[in-house]
């Protein structure tokens, strides 16, 4: 029970995440002026720099509520896949944990990037760590939410 | 304005350092601390072979590998950090771009799971 709220809380936080990443994600590679014409231009339309402070907190939270989870997934998750000799599964599962753990160390510098005033970094360097971040999310979202749905909680 | 700088600094030493001594500590196993989730308990260092063995229990390591990135990365960033300002610039195209080659190191550590 707890496990299963657990893991409702930590998508309801990842989607959240990976809204504002995808925003930002797009602003910072073509910014938009004005929030008018195509979906597209509405969608990079957004005050990047604001979002970084709730990027950073989003990350921060997702990734103590997936290590949390983690530790369900190991002992109920983990050995129903290995029984099931899902081996691609697990192996993709270990590669979301790695490249979270690899975002989170570059939360420091992706902000320092992104606040105000400019410290002098350039804007390739803050598309780059945006992009790399937003990848992460994105990957870590898709996986988890595969493997929920191979052999999620309680099933 | 000069503490700004180096923690500037510091932030692109942290992240560059923790990815290369993150994917070092998977490829050498290097963890800090091991977790047996079904046991609760919490052992120093990679705990494998006979002990674990025994123990017949999943041990699980990725809390300690990312405690001693974490660790080696605080010191790398503290040196960043003390480093002139002229080599912020090298160090701002090493923060995106080590991680990306630690992220494709990672995937390939990953590899034995899909030969299976």
């Amino acid at each position: 029970m707890t496990a299963t709220a657990l893991a409702i809380v930590h998508g309801l936080v990842a989607v959240a995440l990976l809204g504002a990443i995808s925003h930002q994600a797009l602003a910072a590679w073509a910014p938009a002026v004005g929030r008018h014409g195509s979906f597209l231009r509405r969608f990079r339309a957004v005050p990047a720099d604001a979002f970084a402070n709730a990027i950073v907190a989003f990350y921060v939270i997702s990734t103590v509520l997936g290590g949390i989870l983690y530790l369900y997934y190991r002992i109920d998750v983990s050995p129903l896949l290995e029984n099931e000799s899902r081996w691609e599964a697990i192996g993709l599962f270990d590669i979301k944990e790695h490249f979270t753990a690899i975002g989170l160390a570059l939360l420091p510098a992706y902000w320092v990037c992104w606040r105000r005033p400019r410290g002098g970094e350039s804007p390739l360097t803050r598309a780059m760590l945006t992009s790399t971040l937003a990848f992460i999310v994105w990957w870590s979202f898709l996986i988890g939410h595969v493997t929920n749905n191979i052999r999620g909680f309680g099933t | 304005m000069t503490s700004s700088q180096a923690f500037r600094r510091f932030a692109f030493g942290f992240g560059a350092g923790f990815a290369v001594l993150y994917v070092l500590a998977r490829a050498q196993h290097l963890a800090l601390f091991t977790v047996f989730p079904t046991l609760g308990i919490v052992l120093p260092g990679p705990q494998r072979g006979q002990e674990t063995a025994l123990f017949h229990l999943p041990a699980m390591h990725w809390y300690g590998w990312m405690a001693t990135a974490a660790l080696g990365a605080l010191v790398l960033g503290l040196v960043a950090a003390a480093l002139p300002e002229r080599w912020a610039r090298p160090m701002l195209l090493g923060s995106w771009l080590v991680p990306i080659f630690a992220m494709v190191a990672c995937v390939y550590l990953t590899m034995p799971w899909f030969r299976l």
